[in-house]
């Protein structure tokens, strides 16, 4: 009986209520949906990254990483790779050469990262073959060696599908080596400075230019089925890289991981500061609500409710106000959150900076749905907190007082 | 059979300066089954003596026992629970709750006890029929007439079978018609179900359907009359 009349009471200035019910759910609508926005953001680089640029898991020589030294290579590259496509937790492995090259052009110079990887192999693991934006993936057209670039790149350098470059780096041996390349594609991330840096071409042009031995490879990588358990891929895959060093994405790039990891503390403080302001509006909607009524509680507590009881009385009116605002916030925000989820929301206009740190300038919402369960228990939790200084006041009151009129 | 007994009441309200000795050495016994008016001009501790004898507020001296027990010696928590089970009050203005129907503020109360729904269903019905609002059960307090409402408060008074309904001008705000009404109800009340009324009135209407009736007068009483 507490419940109903909690509940009717919430209803008893109906404008009052009925205000604060709208501001408690704009703020989370504002809330949720900055969430999800930002959740989108992140997944779309965390998806970049596994997919485009370092995939879920790498081998490399033991120090290789630390300068890239292309005489720090994996042996048996192929027969390795194939035992580890093998494992069943993995979906795919490709096994690249790597080198880090001066490229000369018609108008102008760059540097970046040279893969040589076999396309059939590489298309499985990451998926760069499907964000060409122009030509095709090292499809061989006549005597030079393909090379694909990204757009970033293409558009500094002058390139076009058919440009040559030329490119020069040191070999195994130490000594410099140049060779002519022709652009047979053009690709784009959503990370435009993986775009400007990595250039692909097939393995065996990479090998013949650094002179390597056959059947080695600098990195291979890996794609898993499950994205959830790289630990345990790892070790299963440590087993058989013998002591070449295994890495997971997050390791190869801790910023990102750090990136991941503190999005969920962002995302609550978030939400605190927003019910922290809302906080305020609750407290002085339930004083009001207890100011008014002195003379009822006092009643209420002559004819036999006890404090404990009032106490709840105002703390269930308190909840379900807030938690009325709550729910529809947080309903009307998934709402249109979902609606994002498959209309992605244009930023280009602010993500020129955005882009080169690798963030989609188009953005997909992704809500976590036990963000929402969270959100609603915070919201409840400040329905109480808000209310403990009104139900205070009510507890001050005298029951004495219910029998003065004026 | 006593079922209160007042031993040298003193209030003194201590407001800055002034200090109001509101009840002054009162020594008072109430019998079961009383019907009783306490008169007096205004500010003569009516009020003051009705909330110290109801426990709703405190004594500065002396002592009520109510079926012999000292309430003014209970915690605050024991004193809700007391009056809870063993006192009616029925006072001048905001009685009831205005988000509950008659029915629900008369209800509310047995609910408080923990009565079962059954037992609170039949002893609500039963009740306003009897302040003859079997009709209204289901409107709230702001679609019922002051005396209406008043006799709500009765049958609320009534729900958990006090030892002793305290009415605090329960007329006051009524018109004549209401009143008579009203108190022909507590008569029939007091009379069929030997409830104990004791009641504070300024109305001589009221006063005289009293069979006992105490004048007090700057905290003392200056007769005590039963007719
Ligand atoms: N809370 C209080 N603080 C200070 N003085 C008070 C308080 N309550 C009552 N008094 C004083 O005590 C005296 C008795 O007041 P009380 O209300 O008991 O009189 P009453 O007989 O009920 O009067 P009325 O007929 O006007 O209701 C008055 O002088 C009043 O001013
Ligand atoms: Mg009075």
């Amino acid at each position: 009986m507490i419940w109903s009349i909690a509940w009717r009471n919430v209803w008893r200035n109906k404008v009052r209520s009925i205000i604060m019910i709208v501001a408690i759910a704009l703020g989370l609508v504002a809330g949720v949906f900055s969430i999800a926005f930002m959740q989108g953001a992140v997944d779309a680089r965390i998806e970049s990254a596994t997919r485009s640029e370092i995939s879920h898991i790498q081998i490399h020589a033991p120090h290789f990483s630390e300068n890239n030294e292309t005489g720090l290579y994996i042996t048996q590259a192929k027969e390795l790779s194939e035992k580890i496509e093998n494992l069943n937790d993995l979906e795919a492995a490709s096994y690249r050469l790597i080198a880090e090259p001066f490229i000369m052009a018609a108008h102008g110079t760059g540097g970046g990262k040279m893969l040589g990887i076999v396309p059939e192999k590489e298309k499985r693991v990451s998926n760069i073959s499907q964000k060409l934006v122009e030509g095709t993936y090292l499809e061989k057209d006549g005597r030079m060696p393909p090379v694909l670039i990204g757009e970033k790149l293409a558009t500094k350098l002058k390139l076009k599908v058919g440009s040559k470059v030329n490119v020069q780096m040191v070999d195994m041996s130490g000594d410099l080596s140049s060779k002519g390349y022709r652009v047979c594609g053009i690709f784009k991330t959503v990370n435009t400075s993986f775009d400007e840096t990595n250039l692909f071409v097939l393995y065996d042009d990479l090998q013949k230019q650094l002179a390597m031995p056959d059947d080695v490879a600098h990195e291979i990588a890996m794609i898993c089925a499950n994205a959830d358990d790289l630990e345990t891929v790892k070790s299963k895959v440590q087993q058989l890289a013998g002591n070449n060093d295994v890495q997971i994405w997050k390791e190869l790039n801790p910023e990102m991981s750090i990136l991941t990891e503190s999005m969920d503390e962002y995302m609550y403080i978030f939400i605190l500061i927003i019910l922290l302001g809302l906080c305020f509006g609750i407290i002085n909607t339930m004083l009001m609500a207890v100011l008014e009524r002195t003379k009822e509680i006092g009643m209420l507590m002559a004819v036999g409710m006890n404090k404990r009881r009032i106490f709840s009385m105002i703390m269930l009116e308190s909840v379900m106000l807030t938690l009325s605002g709550g729910v529809i916030g947080v309903f009307l925000g998934t709402l249109i959150t979902k609606y994002f989820e498959t209309a992605p929301i244009d930023v280009s206009a602010f993500s020129e900076g955005m882009e080169k740190y690798g963030y989609a300038s188009q953005i997909y919402t992704s809500l976590p749905s036990e963000m929402l369960v969270t959100i609603t228990i915070l919201v409840i939790i400040t329905g109480m907190v808000s209310a403990i200084y009104p139900a205070r006041k009510a507890l001050k009151l005298n029951p004495a007082e219910a029998t003065r009129t004026e | 059979m006593k079922i209160i007994q007042i031993k040298n009441l003193h209030k003194i309200y201590n407001s800055d300066s002034v200090s109001v000795h509101a009840v002054n050495g009162v020594d008072l016994s109430f019998e079961e089954g009383e019907f009783t008016a306490i008169v007096g001009p205004s500010g003569s501790g009516k009020t003051t003596l009705l909330n110290i004898v109801g426990g709703l507020d405190e004594a500065t001296e002396g002592s009520v026992e109510v079926d012999g027990v000292k309430i003014n010696e209970l915690s605050a928590r024991k004193l809700t629970d007391f009056r809870m089970k063993n006192i009616g009050f029925v006072f001048q203005a905001y009685n009831l709750v205005p988000v509950l129907t008659a029915k629900e503020n008369v209800e509310f109360i047995m609910h408080l006890q923990g009565a079962n729904k059954n037992d609170r269903e039949a002893r609500t019905t039963e009740l306003l029929k009897a302040v003859g609002l079997g009709e209204m059960m289901n409107r709230r307090p702001s679609k019922l007439s002051g005396g209406q409402q008043q006799r709500v408060a009765v049958a609320r008074a009534l729900a958990s079978k006090p030892k002793f309904v305290l009415a605090d001008e329960p007329t006051a705000n009524l018109d004549s018609h209401s009143t008579e009404n009203l108190l022909d109800i507590m008569e029939l009340l007091n009379k069929e179900e030997n409830i104990t009324f004791i009641f504070s009135t300024h109305d001589q209407r009221v006063v005289h359907k009293a069979r006992r009736v105490i004048t007090i007068e700057d905290g003392k009483i200056i007769s005590d009359e039963v007719k």
